[in-house]
């Protein structure tokens, strides 16, 4: 089975600021694999271990993904290679755009039985990519992922939605996006992070992808912070606790929350 | 000098940070603390993602690892605020490794691989300590046995552990230098018994004193290395024992002088945040002085060894300002927070005690002064 996990190179959002307009600095940001994307890794490994298949990681973006450091941070997390369409083209590009590249760069790849992802990316959280993707290859897509398992005839592919908790015979192939608590994610050692530097990597020309120019493209008109809340800051006196606690629910009931 | 951490270092600190996110938050090492227990399960995972074999040999599962690597390691789990987090056990593991039989090599690492402290080091007693020469406990050698008696004291984590690393004396030997073997001795053999002594600090380790009265143990299995050269077999990892306290304590003032200096933005007095006041701001800029000092002292250190140039007093040094410095900074981060500072939970008051142990732990300010001392007067003589 050979399976792409999509994963996005992205800055750490502990890192970043909120400007008073509500827009975001990102010139502190110091970029990782998306917080997100790690349970895809673990989830890709699992799989092809299981099945002795092979997980090459795949990545699109500004050139500035491609650094040395980049690649050792994604093979260092169970995959087999890597492949990447670095090229500032892309920078800023809205998830529509980038999941048609994805989609472009695994039909590449070729021979794709799974694309795992994340369910969302830690700076834009838009939750679009992965289905959108799946959408482009004309492909099966599915969200809310929480296990995979091989199966006879493809994979089980278990489901957490609103309605509750879905078992689903899939076959490939497929593009399935995990939730971030679908597993817990093993923490790259120093072997892996030595051995990442000796596995191969592959660049792919976007130009070459031969994906078309987007039709329309998103324009941000404006951003706001999101909103706090209204907070009240009621101070009851502790000195007697029975009472404080009383009037803690009491006012808790006023505001409707209990 | 560079400074700059290599791809490896950089992403070995991601990993740990993942690890400390998940397997060890503040409410975690409350907790231990609060109930005087050891960090097992954090150790277990720091094993499982293969941290607790930087350095070994690789065919016990080991890889290479330059000190530089490992003091960013221990400053990065103490800065977490966990007290000795990372870094000794290993160190002791080395012993072992170097040392031990193949028997007692798989015994410690299997231990290891359990998050288990696999033992605690049996080399203080109560009249002696720095000075080994004073040492009374003894080790028999008679029919292929040993048989043991004295009395260790102050031994950190030994309830905790499976094994007593001791050092004993082998009374028919004149020569002191040559008298001193190390043995591993269970610490559930016939004949050990031990006392708890209870003590402010270290909540998360214990302490307490060790008695061996006629402990009888067969040589093969529980003498470590060659009879007579203990002495030398425990001071082969000092220099790097001291070294990994220093970055201990590096990491845990880091996280004191964060903690005050988050504070002082946020407590309000007299309509503004304390840190506005150039009295808070004072203590804070000395306090970020003492860090810059406490960490180019640990990484040049550290570098030193990766370059096998001799530290003679290096050390010892390193050791001393940084457990002297590491506990000012705590004291200042303690008056920041004032009152609200010694309250039961607040995490400054933890540092501040485990902190003031590292001002005798692993030997005292006042004997890293008799080993740099001696040593800074022979090299000007």
């Amino acid at each position: 089975m050979k399976i792409v996990v999509a994963y996005k190179w992205a800055p750490n959002p502990q890192d970043l600021e909120v400007r008073a307009d509500g827009t975001v600095d990102e010139a502190r940001g110091k970029p990782a694999v998306s917080e997100y994307d790690p349970v895809a890794f673990e989830l890709a490994r699992r799989l092809a271990d299981e099945t002795g298949g092979e997980v090459v990681g795949l990545t699109v973006g500004a050139a500035a993904i491609d650094t040395p450091l980049a690649r050792k941070a994604a093979l260092s997390r169970g995959l087999d290679r890597l492949v990447l369409v670095a090229d500032d083209a892309l920078a800023g590009a809205d998830s529509t755009r980038l999941a048609a590249v994805l989609a472009a760069a695994v039909r590449a790849i070729g021979g794709v039985d799974l694309v795992l992802a994340g369910d969302s990316s830690v700076d834009v959280a838009e939750g679009q990519v992965p289905l959108t993707a799946a959408a482009q290859l004309g492909w099966l897509g599915l969200g809310r992922v929480t296990a995979v398992t091989p199966a006879a005839e493809g994979l089980s592919v278990e489901r957490d939605t609103p309605a509750g908790v879905a078992v689903l015979a899939v076959r490939t192939p497929v593009v399935l996006a995990a939730t971030a608590d679908a597993v817990v994610p093993r923490v790259a050692g120093m072997k892996d992070i030595l051995a990442a530097a000796k596995k191969p990597v592959e660049v792919l020309a976007l130009a070459a992808l031969d994906v078309p120019a987007p039709a329309v493209t998103l324009a941000t008109l404006g951003t706001a912070k999101p909103s706090g809340g209204d907070r009240r800051a009621v101070l009851f006196d502790g000195s007697d606790p029975a009472s404080a606690a009383s009037q803690l629910v009491g006012a808790l009931r006023s505001a409707g929350v209990l | 000098m560079d400074f700059t951490l290599t791809d490896e270092q950089e992403l070995l600190l991601s990993s740990l940070d993942e690890l400390l996110e998940r397997e060890c938050p503040e409410s975690y090492i409350a907790d231990l603390d609060l109930h005087h227990e050891s960090a097992t399960s954090f150790r277990k995972a720091l094993h499982e993602a293969g941290f607790m074999s930087l350095g070994f040999p690789e065919e016990y599962g080991g890889m290479p690892c330059d000190a530089v690597t490992l003091v960013l390691l221990a400053e990065r789990v103490c800065r977490q605020g966990l007290n000795n987090g990372f870094g000794l056990e290993l160190l002791q593991a080395m012993d072992i490794l170097e040392f031990g039989s193949e028997a007692q090599k798989q015994e410690i690492l299997g231990l290891l691989a359990n998050g288990r402290v696999p033992f605690a080091l049996g080399f203080t007693e109560p009249g002696a300590g720095s000075d080994n020469s004073a040492m009374t406990t003894s080790a028999v050698h008679h029919d292929g046995l040993v048989t043991f008696n004295g009395t260790n004291t102050l031994i950190t984590a030994a309830l905790q552990s499976k094994y007593l690393l001791v050092m004993a004396k082998n009374p028919d030997t004149d020569d002191p230098r040559k008298a001193i073997s190390m043995y591993l001795v269970p610490m559930d053999a016939p004949g050990v018994t031990t006392n708890r002594l209870e003590k402010i600090l270290w909540y998360t380790q214990d302490s307490c004193e060790i008695f061996l009265d006629d402990v009888t143990l067969p040589e093969e299995e529980c003498l470590v290395g060659v009879k007579g050269n203990g002495f030398k077999q425990l001071m082969r990892n000092f220099e790097m024992e001291r070294l990994v306290i220093a970055a201990t304590c590096l990491g845990q003032a880091q996280c004191a002088f964060d903690d005050a200096a988050a504070y002082a933005a946020q407590r309000v007095q007299f309509g503004q945040p304390i840190g506005n006041f150039q009295l808070t701001q004072l203590k804070l800029t000395d306090m970020a002085i003492k860090l810059e000092n406490m960490r180019n002292f640990v990484y040049k250190t550290a570098w030193m060894l990766d370059r096998g140039l001799p530290l003679k007093s290096q050390g010892a040094l390193c050791k001393r300002y940084c457990a002297m410095s590491g506990f000012e900074v705590a004291d200042d981060a303690l008056q920041i927070f004032g009152g609200v500072g010694v309250t039961v939970g607040a995490r400054v008051s933890r540092l501040w005690r485990d902190l003031r142990g590292h001002r005798f732990g692993g030997g005292t300010d006042e004997i890293m002064v008799h080993i740099a001392g001696r040593q800074i007067v022979k090299d000007h003589s």
